[in-house]
């Protein structure tokens, strides 16, 4: 049915690298489903229909790897033997520790009403311009081989991205 | 049959002889239908009246028949007890959420029955939700076999896209019980995406709103080459018509100056909404509606209806934000809008919608029929009639699923508008030194705490070998296939033993706890972040202290005393630390002694774990050949 790649990247015919073609990345992944989806197989033998659900999960979990900012900087960090799971106490510049802090903080201390949306929308903007920027650097380094750089950078990304999602929940919340 | 088919030289397209009858099938709060291939083309099927649809409404009568559809839901207000409508919302839900909700105040429960699975009863019996839908799908069945003549040899059911696993199995064995093989089931959304998109082949970013009688979905999907995909969906499966009609019935009690909808008697209940629903409806084409309740009239004005109407019109507004945001997309992006379901006929649902997308909705689609006709072009193509090639559906798990960890956190696997099949490991440890076997829960929703998500299944994983805590691997696998339909496996990694569990509806999700767990999980997500942070630190240090008492206690005196005063005074300090509420305190001293014995664990787990391994290959082969 389908030939596993050695890695994501290939298996969607993609250069590896962090900057992405999203509309190439999503054909590339329509392209596949339309080969491996288990529909195109329900009159088919079990084994046939069990080995569709397994590539049709795969397929799946390539491309929701790949599509996702944070997770894909993950694994091309992992393609590089870079391990992501350990997260050293080095690893984190103090300086970007206090400041997730500070606005953690200020997150909490918001009203519950409607009139901390402005702030709110204030933040997740200034997260949002600071995630592009650290994406870009993450990219820059990635490109030079720059690993440590690249996995701190990582981690920061990913303290980046839980911070957007506490503030796009302290929304929800009032909205 | 596809086999066959690829062996006939030249391959063919398969003969009308070989086709199977295959229909689709909307099993709707409020109506149901059936669609099936008529002269090349999937339509709706009429019975003899020429009514399409088809009421949900089921009468168990003293003479013990049973009625389905119209003359049935005729009866409801004369004879209360025994019209079983709106079924479908009782799918999946325990009893006390039935009674608690009000919404079946007109019937009485079988006390003998299983809290987790109520059944009314009735003049004909008793009878339990799933019972009441597949009387509903024979009625169709039975009408599309007369029509066609054959036998329907399979079906695609729609559900909501926001049924949860319970709701979704209980539709499943409704089925099952009517006799009908199910080809799959699809998302009522993803359906009329199909119908509406094969029929204009429109591509794009669409948004489908579907506000039938007692669910709400809403679903983006992006249509392109024949692909539909759904980008994200979302809703609320206890908000529909009905709750529209409610809103006006407590206005009518108020009115008649009874205290509100809770004052509504039992037998009286079923009457009122009728009447609520009739000047609903006719606030569609009207600036006011009269009502008439006790020899009474009053008048309700499309203002005030609006007034009545406007939480649970802000509720679908919520839903489509969030779609659009877990998306990651604006309204901008978004080409077209589709209206589904009988209650989007309202012309506030209308304004509201056309409002939030910038957009008029398109206005040229039968809102009834267009989700049964979806389900029966996908059943031609499951059964085999419809090559393939035509299109392909890419569908998404609608809530996040997860297992129970240690401290009753839960471990999100599989997080919502992922796309399925999905299939995701994780690998879980043993607690205590020996153990062999481990027990997983699996739940549903978005909190970070077990006692607020929904318990769709225990089980548990047996002949683990006994092992050092922490040395057994065991890998459990989350299987969520094309019918949004979860199995849950588990492996010891160095055994390859199995356990393997199909998700049981023990009960089903309550909806309203759905929608007030999906915001509680909002307001409490920073209480739940703290007060996760701090037990899964207490859990860390609890497991380091347990496992290194252990080793003191066997292998204390290979230690020496710098070494032991050491392990000692670090144990002392993290003994109180746990006394504390500090997370990072805890984690700080579980730190400070893992260092303290690192030189000494090292050793003994050497030691122990070669021992271990020698001892579990002998246990391994007794259990096999037991
Ligand atoms: N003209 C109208 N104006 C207002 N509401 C209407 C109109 N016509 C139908 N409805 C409402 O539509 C609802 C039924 O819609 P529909 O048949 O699509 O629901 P269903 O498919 O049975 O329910 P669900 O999809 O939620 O399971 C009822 O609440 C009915 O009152
Ligand atoms: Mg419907």
């Amino acid at each position: 049915m389908l030939s596993i790649a050695d890695n994501y990247f290939s298996q969607f015919e993609l250069p590896v690298g962090y900057d992405i073609d999203l509309d190439r990345l999503n054909g590339q992944f329509r392209e596949l489903q339309t080969i491996v989806h288990p529909d195109r197989y329900a009159a088919a033998e079990d084994e046939q229909r069990l080995q569709a659900i397994k590539l049709s999960s795969y397929l799946n979990e390539a491309y929701e790897t790949l599509k996702s900012p944070l997770r894909r900087a993950g694994y091309l960090l992992q393609m590089q033997g870079v391990d992501i799971e350990q997260v050293e106490q080095s690893d984190l510049d103090p300086e970007l520790l206090f400041e997730q802090l500070r606005l953690r903080e200020s997150l909490a201390e918001l009203p519950k009403d409607e009139s901390a949306l402005e702030r709110l929308e204030e933040l997740h903007h200034a997260t949002s311009a600071k995630l592009a920027q650290r994406q870009r650097e993450f990219a820059d380094f990635l490109a030079e081989a720059s690993l440590g750089q690249a996995r701190k950078l990582f981690h920061e990304l990913q303290f980046l991205t839980k911070l957007q999602a506490e503030i796009e929940k302290a929304e929800d919340a009032i909205v | 049959m596809s086999l066959l088919q690829i062996s006939e030289p030249g391959g063919r397209p398969v003969r009308r002889t070989d086709r199977k009858r295959a229909a689709g099938i909307d099993l709707g709060t409020t109506n149901s239908l059936i669609a099936t291939d008529v002269n090349g083309e999937v339509r709706t099927l009429a019975d003899a009246d020429s009514a399409h649809l088809l009421p949900s409404a089921v009468h168990y009568r003293a003479d013990g028949a049973t009625t389905v559809g119209a003359a049935a839901k005729a009866q409801a207000a004369a004879d209360p007890a025994n019209v079983i409508v709106s079924v479908k919302r009782a799918l999946g839900k325990s009893l006390d959420e039935l009674e608690d909700s009000g919404d079946y105040r007109q019937y009485r429960f079988d006390s003998e029955c299983e809290p987790g699975s109520p059944a009314f009863v009735t003049a004909a019996g008793v009878r339990n939700p799933v019972e009441v839908s597949a009387d509903i799908l024979k009625t169709l069945v039975q009408r599309a076999e007369a029509r066609t003549g054959e036998a329907v040899e399979g079906a695609v059911i729609t559900v909501p896209a926001y049924f949860n696993d319970a709701q979704r199995q209980q539709t499943r064995h409704a089925a099952e019980l009517a006799g009908i093989r199910v080809l799959r089931l699809l998302n009522e959304p993803t359906a009329a995406a199909v119908a509406y998109g094969l029929d204009t082949q429109e591509q794009g970013n669409i948004i489908v709103f579907d506000l039938g009688g007692g669910t709400f979905d809403v679903s983006l999907l992006s249509l392109r080459k024949g692909v539909f995909e759904v980008l994200a969906t979302g809703g609320d499966t206890a908000l529909g018509g009905d709750d529209f009609d409610k809103a006006v019935a407590g206005w009518l009690a108020d009115q008649c100056g009874l205290g509100g909808m809770d004052s509504i008697a039992a037998r009286d209940y079923p009457a009122m909404l009728q009447a609520a629903n009739r000047a609903r409806e006719a606030l569609s084409e009207a600036e006011q509606a009269e009502l008439s309740w006790n020899g009474s009239s009053f008048t309700l004005s499309a203002a005030e209806f609006a007034e009545l109407a406007a939480p649970l019109v802000r509720r679908t507004m919520l839903a489509c934000r969030r779609v659009l945001r877990d998306a990651r997309m604006e309204t901008g992006a978004i080409d077209n809008v589709l209206l589904v379901g009988g209650a989007t006929r309202m012309p506030l649902i209308r304004r509201a919608v056309a409002d939030y997308f910038g957009r008029e909705p398109l206005q040229d689609i039968d809102p009834d029929r267009v989700v049964a006709i979806g389900a029966g072009i996908q059943a031609e193509v499951l059964a085999g009639n419809k090559p393939a090639g035509d299109f392909l559906l890419l569908d998404v798990n609608p809530l996040s699923l997860g297992i129970e960890t240690m401290g009753e956190l839960v471990e999100k696997i599989i997080h919502r508008n992922t796309s399925i099949p999905v299939s995701k490991s994780q690998e879980f440890t043993t607690f205590k030194d020996g153990q062999t076997a481990m027990a997983l829960h699996v739940v549903q929703g978005e909190r970070e705490l077990v006692g607020e998500c929904r318990s769709l299944a225990r089980f548990s994983l047996r002949g683990i070998p006994p092992m050092v805590a922490g040395a057994a691997k065991v890998k459990v696998t989350f299987q969520v296939d094309a019918d949004g339909l979860l199995s849950v496996s588990a492996e010891e990694a160095s055994t390859g033993r199995k356990a393997e569990v199909q998700v049981k509806p023990s009960y089903g999700l309550d909806l309203d706890q759905v929608e007030q767990m999906l915001k509680d999980s909002h307001e409490h997500a920073r209480a739940d972040m703290s007060a996760r942070a701090l037990r899964e630190a207490r859990l860390e240090a609890t497991r380091l202290m347990e496992a290194i008492g252990a080793a003191l206690e066997v292998d204390g005196e290979l230690l020496e005393t710098a070494e032991r005063a050491a392990i000692d005074q670090a144990l002392h300090a993290l003994r109180q630390a746990m006394a504390e509420e500090n997370a990072a305190r805890i984690e700080e001293r579980t730190e400070q002694l893992n260092h303290a014995s690192e030189g000494f664990a090292e050793r003994r787990m050497n030691m122990t774990v070669g021992a271990a391994l020698r001892g579990e290959s002998i246990d391994a082969i007794d259990e096999r050949t037991e």
